[in-house]
């Protein structure tokens, strides 16, 4: 047997229980903090800025004038030198925003006996690592709908405390579209059927935000280790579900489970986003490094290039 | 009920049954729960709800298992009997239980106890009143009470050794039958009468009418002894039986003083017969360490007859009229006569020359007297004598060569004035021998032995009633031994003198034989406290004997009762419950009182007419605990069904536990294997306790493996601390500087801890705690006597002004000493080995430097310990007292700085302490060994030569 965290959950939907949910929270989050600085740390002692060209003060690179760029761009010191014509790149260094979305829906608040910590939990020590690490990547990181986009050296504070005084905050998913040129963080479990996902998602996507999707699961969603008479409950609206022999409906339902995941990547795909997997069982910085080489390549490869 | 032999203690409880019907509804309407999960990804497989259903309903079997368990306790809870006892089923009212509980009741006690404890326990359980009366109760008025109280006073019932009139209680139960008018009685008996009580249930009877019920065995098989005799050939005893029929024949067993077994005897009743005598032949020297005779298959007081001075040897005083300068000593007639007593007598001879020999002799409690050499007795020594006489005494008097014939009134017949002479120089006949033994006389049957010859004898007058007292005549019909009757006692003559100067007969085997004989009349004469005079019988009769040994009902030995009471010494009733049978007395001289008197008989109760049940009954079996347990494993059978059911079971299989399953198993099995016999060892009496090797302690054995020095916790916790710190200041001492690395020091709670594995004990004396308790101090005392070493710390050298004056702690260690076997103490002489055992000293300092030290004193030989420097004892001395509070002055802190300044505060007085730590420690593990090794230069020296 095992034991799931979340019982009785008719009573913790609605807003007290969000309440409730966000306390239980930001007890945590000095704890959550200190997991997320760590996770960073391990992470940005392999991966550095983001290395292409755009506006900064640091030179990139010599690059020879191609025809129809304004002359002024010409570095006449260097084409001096040789016959021919460059122009001078510097890195890109603009400060690009970030929105990160935490979700803490009635889902999320789960943690089975084979996992360490709760999936809303892991969802805050990523967010607040990934955010610290990007700040010391040079970009502002804002959660949306509870604080704007800042860099700040202690940027996991703040953003914590911006987690605790906005009560509603992860509950609800974002709706209106990012600005352009943004990038979104949304981590969560996306378990809401696809068809729904797809539509939120493109209307996050409306205006040409970039964006990156990091799924948490709980060891006992992937795996399915039920069996015997078992009652399953939803914890979002409380939903039961009555099994009679539960080890028969293990293999459909890890099938279903991949096709809801492909599913997602194929929606992903087509908004240019990243989906990155995390399961909880696993350690933060392992995921959070994936999401790092995920960030660098989507950045490089992905449409809203910066531009 | 229904035939069945089962009966409910609270039936009541049975209407609960008609609930399962309820039950079986309930049960079937709630299925096992499923398990709950909380799956948050639900959604993905939220359509193939209702694809398999649950059983709604518990499964038939599960059902039925359940409707059992619950049947079961319903069962269990109205307390069923199996084999209840039927006669405590009759009536309704209050019951009395009247149990005989004498003797005669021991030998199948405990099955009387097992069906009055069912009789209660049964009418306990159908909710009426129980009074519980016992025999040997005082008949007071009966009161019914609870079957609790009644089980209680069944439980310190046990039979009492001597009879009891059942008549006693006759007022009281018929009292009792007045007030209760619906009670009814159960009467438990052995059928055994010994006091006039043969009809005592008759008047109760009339009463009660149907409802008195006697229990009773179908026969009693009790047997009992009586009237213990030491007749001269053998030692008899009655052995009485109360019903014709039973028991036919058995063994006696007759044992000694200190219960070792002397002879046996065996009896065969004739048919119908209610007595026989059974006889131990024994030579006399046996018989007479006769203490105790019993019968193996009778466990019961009545049974056993206890033997005392009365039923032993006779003593003999031997009087002569010689000189009290004997030449020849072994020619002397007295000598004849105490060699042919003494093999069955205990013989004394009166001082020659003593004043009053007779008087001395009465006393002295002789119940035969043996004149050899007397003449003529006159005055206060005649009338002594028949007064002895009159009482029972045997007087045997011996020809007298000096004054021929004896005239005074203690002569069984008139003698001539001269003695005959057979087969002399100046005679014409030759010696006479031995012809006839009077028959009826006490020498009838005797062997006529050849080699008796006669020369010389004294003559009777011819008197017409001659013949009759002759009870030993020769070949002319002369008598050799005449004899008579006199009030109790007899009174013989032996017409020959007692030396082998005129007959052959005191160097014959008749002459052991007839003298025998003769003192063996005394046995039927009387005993050794009837002999004497009045005065003198009536100061011994007053005298009172405290109880020495006491026997209970069963005829076993234990120590007297508080309630006990002295007996006089004329003692000679039956036991009774002040006077239960035992010894009494001194050990040397007991007097022994028995059961049954010498005359008792035992009838058989009168029972005609009454509702005779048999006392046997099968035993009741309270079914309660087996069912609770049966349930209780029908419990554990269903909560492995619901596991198997909700899938939990199949769960631990894949997980690889089925182990545990199996283990689950295991112990419900193992369970079921245990909990019958646990039950039914419950009910009867506790399990013999087994005789287990004694546990040790860890810290025992760690305590005997290290050799440690060791404080007494005095619970005054600053001294305890200074002990502690003071010794390990020791303990380091003795590690720098000598050979012995001690163990931690440790502190011992002297009325807990072991002390037997410390040598040394230091005990500070502090004034203000409690004295040690007595077991402490005896406890202290055997560590003392086994060779361990105390130092006794009064810690006063300051405070001590000397002289009359003593301090509190001088006071309470001689409150301790007090009860401790202390040897003689000196001060610590200056050449005693203790000085020299490690260092060389002068005295034993400590924090003062005043005080002296005790220790005990050697035992010296003057002469060679001149020479010697040191002196030393076989043991080591248990017991040093100082005053000077050493441990003080070793003590040190963690670094090993000393604690406390030192008064005067000299330099060297630390040191010095110390070292007089390192000589005791040394004395006490090494002893004598240094005194010893002083003599080694010397032996060196001589090998050397």
């Amino acid at each position: 047997m095992f034991a799931s965290r979340t019982t009785e959950l008719p009573q913790r939907l609605g807003s007290q229980a969000a309440h409730r949910m966000a306390e239980g929270l930001a007890a945590a989050l000095p704890r959550l903090s200190a997991d997320a600085r760590r996770a960073s740390a391990s992470v940005a002692a392999g991966v550095h800025g983001r290395r292409r060209a755009g506006q900064g003060e640091t030179f990139w690179q010599f690059r020879p004038f191609m025809s129809g760029e304004p002359a002024a761009k010409v570095d006449w010191r260097r084409s001096a030198r040789d016959g021919k014509l460059y122009v001078r790149e510097r890195e890109w260094e603009a400060a690009q925003s970030v929105w990160v979305h935490i979700d803490q829906s009635p889902s999320m608040d789960y943690r089975s006996s084979f996992s360490p910590i709760a999936k809303n939990e892991r969802a805050v020590v990523l967010g607040l690592a990934a955010a610290d690490m990007l700040v010391r990547g040079g970009e502002r990181v804002g959660l949306i709908g509870a604080s704007p986009a800042i860099a700040s050296r202690r940027i996991i504070e703040r953003l914590g405390e911006a987690m605790m005084a906005s009560p509603g905050f992860g509950q609800v998913f974002p709706e209106a579209p990012l600005a352009p040129r943004s990038e979104a963080l949304i981590i969560g479990d996306f378990i809401a059927p696809l068809p729904e996902l797809d539509a939120k998602l493109k209307a996050l996507a409306a205006r040409g935000a970039r964006g990156h999707l990091l799924l948490v699961s709980d060891p006992a969603e992937e795996t399915f280790p039920y069996s015997g008479q078992t009652e399953f409950i939803d914890p979002e609206d409380g939903f039961r579900l009555r099994v009679g022999q539960a080890g028969e409906l293990a293999a459909t339902y890890r099938q279903r489970l991949a096709a809801h995941r492909h599913g997602l990547r194929q929606i992903a795909g087509r908004l240019g986003w990243s989906v990155t997997a995390h399961v909880t069982d696993k350690p933060a910085s392992e995921t959070l490094l994936r999401f790092a080489m995920a960030l660098a390549q989507g950045s490089a490869a992905g449409p809203a290039g910066g531009r | 009920m229904l035939g069945l032999p089962l009966a409910f203690t609270i039936p009541a409880v049975l209407t609960a049954l008609a609930a399962l019907p309820v039950l079986y509804w309930l049960l079937r309407l709630t299925p096992p729960p499923p398990d709950r999960a909380v799956l948050p990804t639900l959604a993905i497989v939220r359509d193939m709800e209702r694809k398999e259903e649950t059983p709604a309903h518990t499964p038939w079997w599960l059902l039925l298992l359940r409707l059992l368990i619950a049947g079961l306790i319903i069962l269990a809870m109205a307390g069923p009997l199996w084999n209840p006892d039927v006669d405590a089923r009759n009536g309704r009212g209050p019951m009395l239980v009247v149990m005989d509980n004498s003797w005669s009741s021991a030998p199948d006690w405990q099955q009387r106890v097992t069906r009055a404890q069912a009789l209660i326990e049964t009418a306990g359980g159908a909710g009426r009143p129980v009074a519980l009366r016992a025999t040997s109760d005082e008949p007071v008025d009966i009161v019914p009470g609870t079957s609790t109280r009644a089980l209680d006073q069944l439980r310190s019932l046990a039979p009492v050794a001597h009879s009891i009139d059942r008549k006693r209680h006759e007022a009281s139960l018929l009292a009792f039958l007045d007030r209760q008018a619906d009670a009814t009685i159960l009467w438990l008996t052995d059928r055994v009468s010994v006091a006039p009580d043969r009809d005592a249930l008759k008047a109760v009877a009339a009463k009660a009418g149907d409802r008195l019920t006697v229990l009773a065995p179908d026969e009693s098989a009790v047997q009992a002894l009586a009237g213990p005799s030491n007749t001269p050939e053998a030692m008899t005893v009655r052995v009485l039986r109360a019903d014709g029929t039973a028991g036919a024949a058995g063994a006696l067993r007759a044992t000694d003083w200190r219960g070792r077994p002397v002879a046996e005897a065996r009896f065969l009743f004739p048919a119908g017969a209610r007595e026989v005598t059974a006889r131990f032949e024994a030579p006399l020297e046996l018989r007479n360490d006769i203490a105790r005779i019993d019968m193996p298959g009778q466990i019961s007081a009545g049974a056993v007859q206890l033997l005392d001075g009365r039923n032993k040897r006779r003593r003999v005083g031997v009087v002569s009229g010689e000189s009290t300068d004997t030449a020849q000593p072994l020619l002397s007639p007295s000598y004849f006569v105490m060699r042919a007593l003494g093999p069955f007598a205990d013989v004394r001879e009166a001082p020659r020359g003593a004043p009053d020999p007779y008087s001395r002799l009465i006393e002295d409690g002789a119940t035969v007297l043996v004149l050899t050499d007397v003449g003529t007795l006159s005055g206060p020594a005649l009338a002594r004598l028949t007064a002895f006489v009159e009482n029972g005494g045997v007087l045997i008097r011996f020809a007298s060569r000096r004054v021929a014939a004896p005239a005074d009134a203690l002569m069984p017949v008139r003698l001539r004035r001269n003695e005959r002479v057979m087969g002399g120089a100046l005679s014409w006949d030759t010696p006479k021998k031995l012809a006839t033994f009077l028959a009826g006389g006490p020498f009838d049957g005797m062997r006529i032995s050849d080699d008796v010859t006669v020369t010389q004898q004294i003559l009777a007058e011819p008197d017409a009633a001659l013949s009759d007292k002759t009870w030993a005549a020769l070949e002319d019909g002369t008598p050799l031994i005449t004899g008579e009757k006199r009030g109790k006692g007899v009174v013989a003559l032996f017409h020959v003198t007692a030396d082998s100067g005129w007959s052959t007969l005191p160097l014959s085997l008749a002459f052991v034989e007839t003298l025998r004989r003769l003192t063996g009349l005394s046995a039927i004469s009387g005993d050794v406290q009837e002999v004497g005079t009045a005065a003198d019988a009536s100061r011994r009769d007053d005298a009172l004997l405290a109880p020495l040994r006491n026997l209970d009902g069963f005829g076993a030995f234990h120590p007297p009762s508080a309630t006990t009471e002295p007996v006089r010494r004329n003692f000679q009733d039956a036991a009774s419950a002040k006077h239960p049978p035992g010894f009494y007395g001194t050990q040397e001289s007991p007097l022994a009182v028995n059961t049954l008197t010498a005359n008792a008989e035992l009838h058989p109760l009168d029972l005609s007419g009454l509702t005779v049940r048999p006392l046997a009954a099968r035993q009741a079996l309270d079914l309660r605990p087996h069912l609770i347990t049966l349930a209780l494993l029908l419990f554990l059978v269903d909560a492995v069904a619901a596991l198997w059911l909700s899938g939990a079971l199949a769960r631990l299989r894949t997980r690889g536990a089925a182990a545990a399953a199996m283990v689950l198993l295991g112990f419900a099995l193992a369970f079921s294997a245990n909990a019958p016999q646990a039950v039914a060892q419950q009910p009867a009496s506790p399990a013999p306790r087994q005789d287990r090797m004694p546990s040790f302690r860890a810290d025992d054995i760690e305590a005997a493996l290290t050799t440690r020095l060791a404080y007494v916790i005095t619970g005054d916790r600053e001294i305890d601390e200074i002990s502690r710190q003071g010794l390990q200041g020791l303990t380091r001492a003795l590690a720098t500087r000598t050979a012995l690395d001690p163990g931690e020091p440790i502190g011992l709670d002297i009325s807990r801890d072991e002390l037997v594995f410390y040598p040394l004990l230091y005990w500070p004396m502090v004034a203000t705690r409690p004295a040690p308790t007595e077991a402490a101090i005896r406890r202290i005392d055997a560590f003392m006597k086994g060779g361990g070493t105390i130092i006794f710390d009064t810690r006063d050298a300051l405070n001590n002004r000397g002289g009359t004056s003593v301090t509190p702690e001088t006071q309470y260690m001689r409150r301790i000493l007090s009860s401790i076997d202390v040897p003689d103490l000196e001060p610590v002489p200056k050449d005693h080995v203790i000085t020299k055992t490690f260092y060389i000293l002068d005295g034993f300092l400590g924090r003062y430097a005043t005080g002296r030290t005790w220790i005990e004193v050697l035992q010296r030989n003057q002469e060679q310990d001149r020479t010697r420097p040191a002196q030393a004892g076989d043991r080591v001395s248990p017991i040093i007292i100082t005053g000077n509070d050493l441990a003080a002055a070793w003590a040190v802190d963690r670094l090993g700085q000393p604690r406390f300044p030192l008064v005067p505060g000299d330099a060297r007085q630390r040191e010095f302490a110390i070292r007089g730590g390192v000589n005791i420690v040394m004395y006490a593990l090494t002893g004598n060994y240094k005194a010893d090794q002083v003599h080694v230069p010397a032996l060196l020296e001589r090998l050397g030569q």
